[in-house]
């Protein structure tokens, strides 16, 4: 019905086109169809302009007198910080994938005869067990609250991807946190619904996106707080 | 520095000019803060939102495009979404429509950043004069990225009628600000 539109379609579209609320297969016909014409183009953009003049009128707010400082400084931090941390453990990751794909290779290089026997076992079975779901890597990271750690999560790179969390039991109260997943690109994705604490020592779920896209697992609290979360950056072993 | 444009503050930004930075910062702090607190109704959450936008304009993957828009809808479109997808699952508290058209009609600009606020200034009006479920709706589509359909489920509203209220709504300030550019 919507495989091709007319100028009269994407008009009536158009106010949802320019406040980037419309959908699906309507959305894609209307874009379409704007590639194509400039007269619609302009009725977007004029509409686009009415969006943008709308959310400036939103009240403008006092924020706290530390907040300049804290923005430049969380400004500042991830390219040099975030990335200095992780390095021996992302040594380590490397070190285990590259000695695991000259194993799979069937190639006897130098680079596995420095290796300990203990290390080719590990990267034996590590290459083992990700060929049984023909996985790419494995990753874990530290879950982190407010009093520092809770838990761990695990990641698993494959088809489908996914995440395990396994708490502390030291977090005696149960609590029911709403699972998001933060993606490198700066995305906010639910995972679901989770009840962790107590009885409830674990939890997992399926990512809608590769784990090498996680940036931080997050888990936020009935009052939208962030309780929980873990970085996986440093846990990437294609970093 | 205090006097720069805002294009020239990001111009600055890029290339990690820190004066330009704590610029961009104090130029815009009341706006985005104003953003993320409309929408997350929470300071703690909607400061850290409002960290996170400023954060996520630094980023060269956010790169500003100034063919789509001046930097204030820019920046205030990423506090947007960051507020709106920090919000747990749907669950929220809108932003009355009369508090925003109200509360501060009669705010005085933010130094630097005049040349943002004349257009809409322009809309505060026309935007009063609606009807009500179509302030509402526009609202709802503006500020909390909620889809016709959307809005048709949370008010119990047909599909067409909210599409409706939304392209009357809208066609309606886009013929204000014609006018007011033809005068």
């Amino acid at each position: 019905m919507t495989s091709e539109m007319g100028c009269e379609q994407v008009r009536e579209l158009a106010p949802e086109l320019a406040l980037g609320i419309a959908e699906g297969e309507e959305r894609d016909a209307a874009l379409r169809h704007l590639t194509g014409c400039s007269g619609c183009r302009q009725l977007v953009s004029e509409l686009s302009s009415v969006g943008d003049g709308l959310l400036l009128l939103a009240p403008a707010r006092e924020p706290p007198l530390v907040f300049e400082s804290r923005v430049l400084t969380a400004a500042a931090e991830p390219p040099t910080r975030q990335r200095l941390q992780p390095l021996a453990r992302r040594r380590r990751w490397v070190a285990a994938a590259a000695a695991a794909a000259v194993l799979a290779a069937g190639l006897g290089g130098g680079s596995v005869f420095l290796a300990t026997a203990d290390d080719r076992r590990l990267a034996d079975g590590y290459q083992a067990a990700l060929s049984q779901g023909q996985g790419s890597f494995f990753a874990a990271a530290p879950l982190q609250g407010s009093q520092g750690r809770v838990g761990t999560v695990f990641g698993y790179q494959g088809h489908p991807s996914w995440v395990m969390v396994t708490l502390q039991p030291s977090i005696r109260d149960e609590g029911r946190f709403q699972v998001q997943v933060v993606t490198r690109d700066g995305r906010y994705l639910p995972l679901g619904d989770a009840v962790l604490g107590g009885a409830s020592g674990a939890w997992g779920g399926q990512l809608p996106v590769d784990l090498s896209a996680v940036h931080e697992l997050r888990f936020v609290g009935s009052d939208g707080r962030k309780m929980f979360a873990a970085t996986f950056d440093a846990a990437n072993p294609w970093d | 520095m205090w006097n720069l444009s805002d294009e020239s503050l990001l111009a600055g930004l890029g290339s990690g000019d820190s004066d330009a930075a704590a610029v961009f910062v104090r130029r815009f702090q009341r706006r985005v803060f104003g953003v993320t607190l409309s929408i997350l109704r929470d300071h703690g959450a909607a400061e850290e939102a409002a960290q996170e936008s400023f954060v996520r304009a630094w980023r060269p993957a956010s790169a500003y495009d100034p063919r789509r828009g001046t930097v204030a809808a820019w920046l205030l479109t990423i506090a947007r979404n960051v507020s709106i997808n920090m919000l747990p699952a749907r669950r929220f508290d809108p932003i009355d429509p009369e508090v925003l058209l109200g509360i501060e009609a009669k705010r005085p600009r933010e130094d630097g950043a005049e040349a943002q606020v004349v257009d809409s200034e322009l809309l505060r009006e026309p935007l009063a004069r609606l009807p009500g479920d179509q302030r509402r709706a526009l609202v709802l589509a503006v500020f909390y990225g909620f889809t016709a359909r959307e809005i048709s489920e949370l008010d119990g509203v047909p599909l067409g009628t909210v599409k409706t209220r939304i392209r009357s709504a809208m066609m309606k300030l886009r013929s204000e600000l014609r006018v007011s550019d033809d005068q």
